[in-house]
């Protein structure tokens, strides 16, 4: 085939896959296509190399990442420079969202692993999007919230099941002493 | 005396050579750099000058008409919604214009006649008022103030005249080229600066994206409330001076306007062609008093200072008038008029800018965080 030839469809290709790589996520599934091309222009495309710092704890932060492809390292930095890890997360898996409402602080760091592609979805966008277009901003944050609600029950059943055991154990030590 | 023979010990003949060679190259890459930087500089100087006032006009212009675009892009396309901007835009400048002419022509008409009748009665004041001094001060005699004031007024009167249709044709330039540029930068702005912020390393890129974003939401409301200010003062002064027999009332309100945009001194320059045309046609009388009380209390004092700065213009873009001054020394020695006049904002901007940074950067520092990161950098 001719290179030229090749070269166009592979973007076209390309662009496509952004729109679906969207869709796939969790958090977008609920959007319709409108919306999705709406919100593909307003996500940022970085390419970072492998081991390469995303942010790091104490940064300020303004968004969340999705991973389009590659893996990234969280984790907390230790009193003594050590690095305690506490999640690695995948192709389709997102993180920083926490800041992408309410800013903050970011609370960890992230470093990449390998070559690693992220597609960045920052609050200054979302508030210009609510500006202009605030229902199609609405369904992407809808969905989003729809995540982070689901995220946060399953920790306070997590917790809730913390405290039983922890009430197991404790409570006939407590009662000896 | 001990480190003297052991620096010359350290440098053997090869050394010196070398070090000597090593140098001559160095002046030689300077001056290549330095002549053909000259050359590169002069070339960016031309660019500039002719591209840097059209494209801050059309900036502001963006600024301005963004949030009308937006509020209608809820219903139409982007391009439409710019597209029914120009077109009320059009039909606003139009109605302006057939309003402003008639003011316009009467009063580049008159100017001729007009214009040494107001010189000849000022310089009489003036003599009147030098006799007095020179009963007390005789030293003032030789300086003739009467005749030097006559010949500068009727050399800026000539110049006037003769930059009128010069800078007609240079506006009528920009009227054709801001437009151009307005839309593409309301139609493209979001992704020239998407394109432009993507542009930083990765480690940075969320703080540049979201500084940004912060930076240029401040400057939209400075430029929104600079320009409604000097709006609102320009109808405030034409409408005070139609109710009096003043002529020329919209130009006065246009220069007030206009003006207005400098801090501290732009409202004194505003205010004095108006006054002294009140002075010398009314004299002291009632309507003389009235025209300084608009000018000076109503629209100054009660419009300004008391109503549309606290509402408008945000205390951020304060500027000490050290810096005004500066600023429309240097922006007149550079751009002329038009120089004194985008001087303090352009200064202003850059206020913002680096306050915003300092701002975003001390919100985000928390003490514990700041000094774990520093141990690590």
């Amino acid at each position: 085939m001719d290179p030229l030839w090749s070269n166009i469809f592979r973007k076209k290709l390309d662009e496509d896959s952004l729109t679906n790589f969207l869709k796939n996520l969790p958090t977008f599934s609920g959007l319709r296509h409108k919306d999705l091309r709406t919100l593909e222009a307003i996500v940022h495309q970085r390419n970072y190399k492998p081991n390469e710092l995303v942010f790091e704890e104490g940064d300020p932060g303004s968004g969340m990442y999705m991973i389009r492809g590659g893996s990234v390292r969280i984790f907390a930095r230790l009193a003594d420079g050590g690095e305690d890890e506490l999640a690695i997360l995948e192709s389709g898996d997102f993180f920083g969202e926490t800041t992408l409402t309410a800013p903050a602080a970011r609370s960890a760091s992230a470093r990449t692993m390998e070559a690693t592609e992220l597609v960045g979805l920052f609050r200054s966008d979302l508030l210009e999007l609510s500006e202009r277009q605030p229902s199609v901003a609405n369904n992407i944050l809808f969905g989003i919230t729809r995540v982070i609600s689901e995220r946060l029950q399953a920790s306070s059943i997590e917790i809730r099941r913390l405290q039983n055991q922890l009430g197991e154990h404790s409570s006939p030590e407590g009662a000896e002493t | 005396m001990n480190n003297d023979p052991v620096a010359r010990r350290g440098l053997t003949r090869g050394q010196v050579a070398l070090s000597f060679l090593v140098l001559s190259a160095g002046i030689a890459c300077g001056l290549a750099i330095y002549s053909s930087a000259t050359t590169l500089i002069s070339l960016f100087r031309t660019a500039s000058t002719v591209l840097f006032l059209p494209l801050l006009l059309s900036l502001v212009l963006t600024f301005l008409l963004e949030p009308i675009v937006a509020q209608l892009e809820k219903l139409f396309s982007r391009s439409g919604s710019i597209l029914i901007v120009y077109l009320l835009m059009l039909g606003l400048l139009t109605l302006s214009a057939l309003w402003l002419l008639p003011h316009w022509q009467s009063f580049i008409g008159n100017l001729g006649t007009d214009f040494p009748r107001y010189t000849t009665i000022l310089t009489g004041y003036l003599r009147e008022l030098l006799e007095g001094l020179h009963n007390r001060f005789p030293v003032i005699e030789s300086y003739n103030l009467p005749i030097k004031f006559r010949g500068w007024a009727e050399q800026l009167l000539a110049a006037f005249l003769t930059s009128t249709p010069q800078s007609a044709l240079r506006i009528g330039g920009l009227m054709i080229i801001v437009p151009l540029f307005t839309f593409f930068l309301l139609r493209d702005g979001r992704k020239i600066r998407r394109a432009c912020v993507a542009l930083a390393p990765n480690r940075h890129y969320e703080m540049v994206h979201d500084l940004s974003f912060l930076i240029s939401k401040q400057l939209a409301e400075f430029i929104r409330g600079r320009v409604l200010e000097a709006i609102i003062i320009g109808i405030v002064v034409t409408a005070g001076l139609s109710v009096t027999d003043m002529r020329y009332a919209p130009m006065f309100g246009i220069f007030a306007g206009v003006t207005n945009l400098i801090p501290y001194i732009g409202p004194i320059i505003g205010m004095v062609p108006g006054i002294l045309i009140a002075f010398v046609d009314f004299g002291a009388s009632a309507q003389f008093w009235w025209i300084v009380i608009l000018y000076v209390i109503i629209a100054q004092v009660i419009i300004d200072n008391f109503i549309l700065i606290p509402i408008l213009i945000s205390r951020v873009s304060n500027l000490h008038p050290l810096w005004v001054f500066f600023a429309i020394i240097v922006g007149g020695k550079i751009y002329g008029v038009i120089g004194m006049i985008i001087g303090v904002p352009i200064v202003s901007i850059v206020k913002i800018i680096l306050l915003e940074i300092r701002t975003y950067r001390s919100t985000f520092r928390l003490p514990e965080t700041a000094l774990i990161s520093d141990r690590h950098h």
